[in-house]
């Protein structure tokens, strides 16, 4: 295998935790906005942010966590959710985060007006 | 009504396509938000904003498509694993880095850091160069 392909998949942690620091800082940013220049699409980013956050959380600490043991001890309703809730939570994260910064762009077009 | 058209509005296929709307809108709206801001701000949410378009809206729908398939470690692909690997670590670097690029780029354009400019302009004003030295 090329070397920088097997440096870059070693270091697959690293990568996900530079992610995870964009989208946190994402959601600081988006809550700065809305409590400085009441921007509703502030809160929008934020909830998005928090609920993207939570689901990269859960899909980079599930192959450490999530074995035989804990799947047999949640029952088949949380095995479910283990299933549904992580890509719910990414898509209604992604559209909360673009509905929200589609909103604090058009506020501040029309202040900045 | 073509068969096509029905593939792409099924159930199956609203995700994929849902990602590729809500990737171009990103990229579309992050372009907006950046002409009216600084020069450096501008540029991390471009850069943000087109790395995250193309994860969203043509790496995902592949991999939902099945075009390229999921990457497990300890599984043997039986002669493609390379380009399985190369999509898998492509994928790694542009989500990750244009999540980091957008959120550095909203994070400046929230004036989340304090610029060093001001504190630099605050601590010269203190000594007025009319004061007496001696």
């Amino acid at each position: 295998m090329n070397p920088l392909l097997e440096v870059i998949l070693q270091n697959g942690l690293l990568l996900d935790a530079a992610g995870a620091i964009g989208i946190g800082l994402f959601g600081l940013a988006a809550v700065r906005l809305a409590r400085q220049q009441q921007s509703w699409g502030g809160n929008m980013m934020a909830v998005g942010a928090i609920s993207l956050l939570i689901a990269r959380l859960y899909l980079v600490i599930s192959p450490f966590m999530v074995n035989d043991d804990v799947l047999h001890s949640i029952g088949p309703v949380g095995v479910s959710l283990t299933i549904g809730v992580p890509p719910l939570l990414l898509t209604f994260g992604l559209a909360s985060i673009v509905w929200g910064l589609w909103g604090h762009e058009r506020w501040m077009r029309a202040t900045n007006r | 009504m073509s068969a096509s058209f029905v593939a792409l509005g099924s159930v199956e296929a609203v995700r994929p396509v849902f990602l590729i709307v809500m990737g171009a809108f990103l990229a579309l709206i992050a372009w907006r938000l950046a002409r009216t801001s600084g020069l450096w701000t501008s540029r991390f949410l471009v850069a943000g904003a087109l790395l995250l378009a193309f994860g969203y809206s043509v790496l995902m729908p592949l991999y939902h498509a099945g075009v390229i398939r999921y990457y497990f470690p300890g599984v043997n692909y039986q002669g493609d694993s390379s380009a399985v690997i190369a999509w898998h670590v492509v994928k790694l670097v542009v989500m990750n880095s244009g999540w980091l690029l957008f959120g550095l780029g909203v994070a400046l354009h929230a004036n989340l850091f304090p610029s060093p400019y001001a504190r630099r302009s605050r601590a010269i004003r203190t000594v007025s160069p009319h004061e007496s030295v001696a």
